[in-house]
């Protein structure tokens, strides 16, 4: 075949630059150590890895809202650590004042010493973070939650909003417990809340023995037309057919005795009189301490106020255990939300290798492959300007 | 005698080999020439008793050689050539502009999401709010910077197609006034004038590097179309082509047919191959499409995120507010509408988007056509450009995008509609429009510890939004990939033209091209024949010499 001249130089040199051109794009993958330097270079592998980005950053996202969960958490679990302790020792105190050889006096002491350690506890329960925040006030956590009234009484203005955190890509854990959920809203044991109604009256109630306490059950107490017969009936399950407990007869005052509790009933009474008296269902661990403080502080003398105050003492025994029970629930909820950001910790890691390596498979060079490329060409390319050279030197005007 | 002039004939003979060998030496590199040979025939003998004695050699012409159908081939593939380089050279600057992972979207996208995800923690910290300000307003910035650049290469579309078209008119002028002296050459002698031949076809060559065109042949002259069939060059005249401003959009360069005095528009896909067809076919596949895409995101980005925002309330108390601009749809109508007495149109169409329906959003064009004005109320029709759907009967919502008719159009009225071209433009596209952290709206209360709207805020990063069940990422991702595949696909179509165009030149410069070597060959061929001529005339001479002698 004829060759024209011109096509031979075109040709020599156009195969020259192809390889000159790959040997440029080969070297710039091995300097940056990237095999994709474009979309265009695997357009497939190039929006793979802009998603892989994406996991990879919600990944790392993940880990930095776990690592502020765990900040929190600990926070949360060192302030009921304390709270815990305290209450422990407040158990051991109302243990201590039940002891029969103790007078006025020095159940005063104790109350005093209750009344620093209730100052304490609010105290606890308004724990700070890091940066200010309320630990417990809920959602409103720029404003101190517990507040003392001046009657000694603590009331609570935060709210029970849990802060979720996204700790993983289909879990979300709260950084926090309310103190709505860990101080106030305690179960009650032992604690009765009465109203009366039609010229009945009521002095106190007391529990005798709480062996014979039915917990949760509602009493109502009626009286007869001439207001000389009481009768107590059980109105928890049917009100409108409540279970009669007892009846006798009344003669103001009168002390009226069921279930293990005596209640001191007086007043004129007629068919339209009522007593009805409730347990309390819930009540706030400052409440039941207030409770028991304000029984240390009132001086016995009588029998009755010596069972008021046993009752007093037993009641807060269990309040007090009921209160260490919730906060020894929430800290063991905090316990195995921080183990599992443990794990989950480990699998983000675990996630996190993954990614780094499917990024990489997809787009690091392969650098013994791009080398081996590399000197292949080189060679190729030594060999087509050698060539070149040796025939284009080929002329039949050399030999005119 | 006769020995005399056979010598000279052979003489003659060799002295035109020789200057055409020297012809084909000194062209051997000019662009377009063809080899030319010499055609040598014996002249016919005299007859006599005993036989018919030669009478030497006659030059009968000079002739190129050329093949038609070899030309043909390198015209054809060239056109395919121009028009995949052309797209090519200019998709990789988009390819090149998504391709860094540091300045492309994602990143902006990711730290934004991050910068919400660091506010749950602590949604009262005034650092965390003012940080995810601060890339909110980055990752809108990044939206128009990739709009602009986009926007420069419409420029650089514009300019491309301005320097084409000027190209073809010299190349259009040049065939033309080569038709003229061919025709006026052959007129003359009926020679071929061989290397105005040669420049004839070069300049053609040269005009199919630029358009698609049709050459055809009438007796000495070419005739040249393009387009649709519209003559370029006729004989010696030739019609203009010019530039001319969409009637739709004026920052979009159309190319327009100069005929009596009237520009007719040529419609955008009606110009193929060439470096012009490259560039129009750029524009409308990968330019608006990725624009489209772009703005898309922006658009859903923004309607979704305000959406959530709304929802919550900030460190004031009131609900959230517009957290983005949303981008408007684009509607222009045609150039061609009816027009009231002051010479504006009479008739608008107003797009807008439905809020609860961007996941149907397309990345799509859209012409509105007025199909009955005389109906109350007007009647028209809707076409998704991507793919020529026509939704009737005033379909009111198509793919996420209102219509409403405003004014008083006329019937044949139409307007382009084009929902997510300025999305993530820096004029009208998406942009922060809360300045003050504390507004916002981070929780459903104001609570200083409330989290719950900064919570699903984040959470709309891997939320599904887009069309085709992806995330804002994902939809970013699509968009790069389908740049990148038509990237690559440009790439391997590019060089298999390259390659088909060089093996057609390649056959016809084994046809037409010159050879140094055979020009050597023939240098000496014709040397050793103009000395054997010389030494026939010697021989007569001394032959002549022995005759005068004789009478000495």
């Amino acid at each position: 075949m004829r060759i024209s001249t011109n096509s031979m130089f075109e040709a020599n040199v156009s195969r020259i630059n192809d390889t000159q051109s790959s040997l440029a794009k080969l070297q710039q993958q091995i300097s940056t150590g990237k095999r994709l330097l474009t979309p265009a270079d695997d357009p497939l592998g190039a929006a793979k890895a802009l998603d892989l980005n994406q996991g990879q950053a919600l990944n790392t996202q993940y880990t930095q809202n776990r690592a502020s969960v765990k900040d929190a958490l600990n926070l949360q679990e060192g302030a009921l650590q304390s709270v815990t302790d305290l209450l422990q020792d407040v158990r051991a105190q109302v243990v201590a004042a039940g002891s029969g050889g103790l007078d006025d006096s020095s159940r005063k002491f104790i109350a005093t010493d209750l009344r620093s350690r209730l100052q304490e506890l609010t105290s606890l329960a308004n724990s700070r973070d890091g940066v200010g925040n309320y630990v417990f006030a809920g959602f409103k956590d720029n404003a101190q939650p517990f507040a003392t009234a001046s009657n000694g009484a603590v009331s609570y203005n935060g709210d029970n909003n849990q802060k979720l955190l996204q700790v993983g890509a289909s879990r979300q854990m709260a950084a926090n417990d309310t103190g709505d959920a860990v101080f106030m809203n305690v179960p009650a044991s032992l604690v009765y809340s009465a109203s009366s109604s039609g010229g009945a009256a009521m002095s106190s109630v007391v529990v005798t023995d709480s062996g014979q306490v039915k917990p949760g059950r509602e009493y109502q107490v009626t009286f007869d037309t001439a207001g000389t017969t009481y009768s107590v009936f059980d109105t928890t399950t049917n009100p409108g057919n409540p279970t009669l407990v007892t009846t006798g007869p009344y003669n103001s005052p009168q002390t009226l005795a069921f279930d293990g509790i005596e209640i001191v009933a007086s007043g004129t009474t007629t068919a339209s009189s009522k007593i009805d008296l409730k347990p309390v269902r819930s009540q706030s661990v400052f409440a039941s301490m207030d409770d028991l403080i304000a029984a240390l502080e009132t001086p016995v003398s009588t029998p009755q106020q010596r069972k008021m105050l046993n009752y007093k003492l037993s009641a807060a025994g269990e309040n007090i255990d009921n209160a260490l029970d919730k906060v020894l629930t929430t800290r063991a909820s905090t316990g195995s939300r921080l183990k599992e950001l443990d794990s989950l910790d480990d699998a983000g890691s675990a996630r996190d290798i993954q990614y780094a390596d499917q990024l990489s498979t997809i787009q690091d060079v392969d650098y013994v492959k791009a080398i081996s490329d590399l000197s292949q060409k080189q060679m190729m390319l030594q060999a087509a300007q050698q060539s070149f050279v040796k025939v284009s030197g080929l002329s039949l005007f050399n030999y005119l | 005698m006769s020995i005399l002039s056979v010598g000279q004939s052979a003489l003659n003979a060799a002295q035109v080999g020789l200057v055409t060998t020297g012809h084909n030496i000194a062209n051997a590199s000019t662009p377009g020439y063809n080899r030319q040979v010499v055609i040598q025939g014996a002249v016919g003998g005299q007859d006599s008793s005993y036989g018919f004695v030669g009478k030497g050699t006659e030059v009968t012409a000079v002739r190129r050689v050329y093949s038609e159908f070899l030309g043909n081939q390198v015209v054809s593939t060239q056109t395919a050539k121009g028009q995949l380089d052309s797209y090519y050279s200019q998709i990789q600057q988009v390819n090149n502009m998504l391709a860094d992972s540091k300045s492309g979207l994602s990143p902006a996208l990711q730290d934004f999401f991050s910068s919400i995800a660091a506010t749950t923690s602590d949604p009262s910290s005034a650092a965390a709010r003012q940080s995810m300000l601060s890339s909110a307003n980055t990752l809108a910035g990044r939206f128009q910077d990739m709009d602009a650049q986009l926007d420069e290469q419409r420029q650089g579309v514009n300019t491309g197609i301005r320097s084409s078209v000027e190209g073809i008119n010299i190349h259009a002028q040049q065939i033309g006034k080569l038709n003229d002296a061919i025709e006026k050459a052959m007129n003359n002698g009926g020679n071929a004038p061989n290397d105005l031949l040669d420049l004839r076809d070069r300049a053609v060559s040269e005009l199919s590097k630029e358009i698609k065109l049709s050459v055809v042949k009438q007796g000495n002259t070419f005739n040249v179309m393009i387009g649709s069939g519209q003559p370029l060059v006729v004989g010696n005249k030739t019609y203009n082509l010019s530039v001319a401003q969409s009637p739709t959009d004026a920052g979009r360069a159309e190319v327009a047919y100069d005929i009596g005095g009237k520009s007719v528009m040529l419609a955008e896909d009606s110009i193929t191959g060439g470096t012009l067809g490259g560039l129009m076919e750029f524009r409308a596949r990968t330019l608006d499409a990725t624009q489209n895409a772009l703005g898309r995101v922006a658009i859903t980005l923004a309607t979704e995120f305000n959406r959530q925002h709304a929802l919550g309330q900030d460190q004031t108390g009131l609900p959230g507010g517009e957290f983005f601009k949303v981008g408007a749809p684009l509607v222009a109508p045609s150039s061609a509408n009816s027009k009231g007495v002051n010479g504006s149109p009479m008739g608008g169409v107003t797009a807008s988007f439905n809020p609860l329906a961007t996941k149907s959003l397309t990345t799509s064009d859209y012409k509105v056509q007025i199909t009955d004005a005389t109906t109350t109320p007007v009647s028209y029709s809707v076409l998704r450009l991507s793919d020529n759907t026509a939704f009737g009967n005033s379909p009111g919502e198509v793919d996420g995008v209102q219509f409403k008719l405003t004014d008083s159009p006329s019937t044949g009225d139409t307007f382009l509609v084009r929902p997510t071209a300025s999305g993530a433009s820096a004029a009208t596209g998406i942009r922060v429009r809360i300045s003050d952290p504390a507004n916002i709206a981070l929780g459903n209360s104001s609570a200083s510890g409330d989290n719950l709207n900064a919570l699903a805020l984040a959470k709309l990063q891997s939320a599904i939004t887009t069309n085709g069940n992806a995330s804002f990422q994902g939809a970013y991702s699509q968009l790069v990939n389908q740049v990148g595949n038509k990237t690559r696909e440009l790439e391997v179509t590019s060089a298999a033209a390259g390659q088909l165009y060089s093996s057609a030149v390649t056959a016809q410069q084994s046809e037409s091209g010159v050879n140094l070597d055979e020009e050597a060959a023939n240098l000496m061929k014709y040397q050793q024949a103009y000395q054997a001529a010389g030494k026939l005339m010697k021989t007569a001479s001394d032959m002549f010499d022995v005759l005068l002698s004789l009478g000495a």
